[in-house]
């Protein structure tokens, strides 16, 4: 794209002699392909989405023609008592991991970025392997585990996958952070008076917290609809949201499942909203979404 | 400048070891400071003296030791052996928050989340002080500065001189009875550099605490301390008035970090050593060196006269083998034997006569006052 305005404001610039028409119209029938590209692109990744969020609305049971408009299927998502719990008990499951692996994944960002030893190297590594383990293996090997020790599956036991599969994601998106500070930092407030804690408490944290936003924010959606991992960890009620929409589709699809979807939809889009917000309101340039791509 | 010149051969500080009378003018004594990390001996068993309300400089190159040793007077870094005394004290093993001494980053380390008057206030407010107390104190401090106007910008607003007297600031409004400075000036620019080192001179005279400076630049160490010492290999070569260090240097070392020193090798006999057959420079009253003896002297370029020599003078001939103009000087290298090349470097001052210009391959005369020779250990 960046190509295509800068091509077609030379050629219709200040340049009087006139180029080779071949040479313009091949600089220029690029970038309409890629144009077209990135239309098509678009068109797939969203379009679904929005036919979805539109026969969310439909009067009809019909998920193929659009009557008129309605929030029946709303009204019958939230007297649906089993999709509610499972809406609570997936709100309740991203939250208490988004906690846990914040507090597990600074704490070993920290310890990472501060200790520089061959066996700090080791767990360094080894720490990053659930990020390319495949989901379904952590699932499997997590199941394995609970029953292998004899522990009921419940929403316990799918929090404490979700933390394990997550406290990666907060080291690495942490330390890039980390990285970034000189070790001067924490010394600065050490000779300023800081006990070791308060150094963390008063400067790193303040420094790292739109790092510490923009991961919390990220394992809260990735952890919301997360299927894999809650499936193969949860007990039968009440289940996560994801998992429970799948076994209602597998049943019959009702309309109802597209105003399911376009509230978590919903979620993912606030989330969204604060990463790039918040970390503003601290008067960091970077949003969430930049720490995020960076790190 | 405390010691006058006349007394060259006098030791102002402790380097041997030996104690300093007056204790209670001492802000930080240094007693056998080492520290290792593995094998290797970064500090070797330092001694050192630095005394009440001095700019003090730790000058060598890098890897010498010099901010490893102002990183244990701050506390950050463990002395593997010795002791370090502040203000009468021993505070070897305490930790860093509990020492009263500040230090001045490399990085500046100021605290983004801050604004200035937040970071200049922030040791004030961790020692549980009154707000409007903390308030007027950074307001003080930020006057001192010159930065009264910027209290409420944040750090990456300001450019790198202002960083520097944000963090000098933060440090200085602690009243610590030691600052440490580690390098601060390294990142400025040239032009920046000069300015901040007159003001960092100004601030210190104003203030009265006593300044520990860690630099390579030995420009900057000479323009800006009282006493200067010289490190090598974790150990201190030379310390002094710069004017000590630079006109007496003791180390062939110290002789050759601090400026430019044409050093010369050669054999002591009969209160000469010939530094190239034929060739002997007279060293009167070593009474420490033995016939037949290796020694070496060392003497300063601008100290070797081309023309116009006067009596009693150190008189060699050679040929000049290159020119360099500098514009205020120019530099020559002269050939005195096959193997001895001394640099002369000439004022270009308007009394100098056109005949006096000397051209490569010219042959000439040299020539340098006895007392400007000096011998080195």
């Amino acid at each position: 794209m960046a190509t295509a305005t800068s091509s077609s404001e030379t050629a219709g610039g200040t340049i009087t002699t006139v180029p080779s028409r071949r040479r313009r119209r091949s600089v220029e029938g690029k970038p309409r392909l890629a144009v077209a590209f990135t239309v098509l692109f678009f068109a797939l990744l969203y379009l679904p989405i929005i036919i979805v969020v539109l026969f969310s609305f439909n009067s009809r049971k019909s998920l193929s023609y659009f009557e008129s408009f309605s929030t029946r299927w709303y009204v019958q998502f939230f007297n649906d008592e089993q999709l509610i719990s499972s809406l609570k008990a997936s709100l309740f499951i991203s939250t208490i991991t988004m906690l846990g692996s914040l507090a597990l994944g600074v704490m070993l960002a920290i310890a990472l970025e501060r200790v520089r030893s061959r066996p700090a190297r080791v767990v360094g590594t080894v720490s990053l392997i659930p990020l390319v383990t495949p989901e379904i293996v952590t699932g499997v090997a997590a199941l394995l585990f609970f029953t292998g020790l004899g522990i009921k599956l419940s929403l316990a036991t799918v929090i404490l996958a979700e933390i394990t599969f997550s406290i990666s994601y907060v080291a690495v998106i942490v330390r890039g952070r980390l990285a970034a500070l000189s070790g001067e930092y924490e010394e600065a407030a050490r000779d300023l008076g800081c006990t070791p804690f308060q150094a963390v408490r008063l400067v790193v944290v303040p420094a790292i917290l739109p790092a510490l936003i923009a991961s919390g924010l990220l394992i809260f959606a990735l952890t919301f609809d997360d299927f894999v991992l809650a499936f193969f960890t949860t007990g039968v009620d009440p289940q996560p949201l994801p998992v429970r929409i799948y076994s209602e589709i597998r049943l019959s699809i009702s309309p109802a499942i597209n105003a399911v979807g376009t509230c978590m939809m919903l979620v993912s889009a606030v989330l969204l909203i604060v990463a790039v917000v918040v970390p503003r309101l601290f008067g960091s340039k970077d949003s969430g979404i930049d720490i995020i791509s960076q790190g | 400048m405390t010691d006058t010149p006349t007394a060259p051969r006098q030791q102002p500080t402790a380097t041997s070891g030996a104690p300093v009378t007056e204790t209670a003018e001492t802000a930080i004594r240094l007693v056998g400071l080492t520290k290792r990390f593995g094998d290797t001996t970064v500090v070797d068993h330092l001694d050192l003296d630095i005394r009440k309300g001095e700019f003090f400089s730790l000058l060598g190159p890098s890897g010498c030791g010099k901010t490893t040793t102002l990183r244990m007077i701050a506390g950050f870094s463990d002395a593997t052996e010795g002791s370090i005394i502040l203000a009468g004290e021993d505070v070897t093993s305490v930790p860093p928050h509990k020492r009263n001494v500040n230090t001045v980053f490399q990085s500046y380390a100021l605290f983004e989340h801050l604004d200035v008057a937040g970071n200049v206030g922030f040791g004030l407010k961790r020692k549980g002080l009154p707000k409007d107390e903390i308030r007027r104190q950074v307001g003080e401090a930020l006057d001192l500065v010159q930065l009264g106007d910027r209290a409420k910008a944040r750090p990456r607003e300001l450019s790198g001189g202002q960083k520097q007297r944000v963090a000098l600031a933060r440090a200085l409004v602690n009243r610590p009875e030691v600052l440490l400075l580690d390098e601060p000036l390294a990142a400025l620019d040239l032009k920046l550099r000069h300015q901040m080192q007159v003001e960092l001179k100004t601030i210190q005279r104003e203030v009265g605490i006593t300044f520990v400076f860690v630099t390579h630049d030995q420009d900057e160490a000479l323009t800006l301390s009282d006493r200067v010492a010289v490190m090598n290999k974790g150990v201190i070569e030379q310390s002094g008035t710069p004017e000590d260090v630079y006109e007496r240097p003791k180390t062939a070392f110290a002789a050759g970090f601090i400026g430019t020193s044409n050093l010369m090798t050669g054999t002591y006999r009969n209160a000469a050593l010939e530094i190239a057959p034929g060739i002997s420079v007279a060293v009167p009253g070593h009474a420490e060196l033995q016939q037949g003896q290796q020694a070496s002297i060392a003497v300063r370029p601008e100290k070797i006269y081309m023309y116009d020599f006067e009596p009693g003078m150190v008189r060699i001939s050679g040929s000049v083998a290159a020119t360099v103009y500098h514009g205020a000087t120019t530099q020559y290298l002269v050939d005195v034997a096959p193997d001895v090349r001394l640099t002369v470097l000439e004022q270009n001052t308007s009394r100098q006569r056109n005949d006096d210009r000397w051209s490569d391959g010219d042959r000439l005369e040299i020539g340098w006052q006895p007392e400007h020779t000096v011998v080195l250990k």
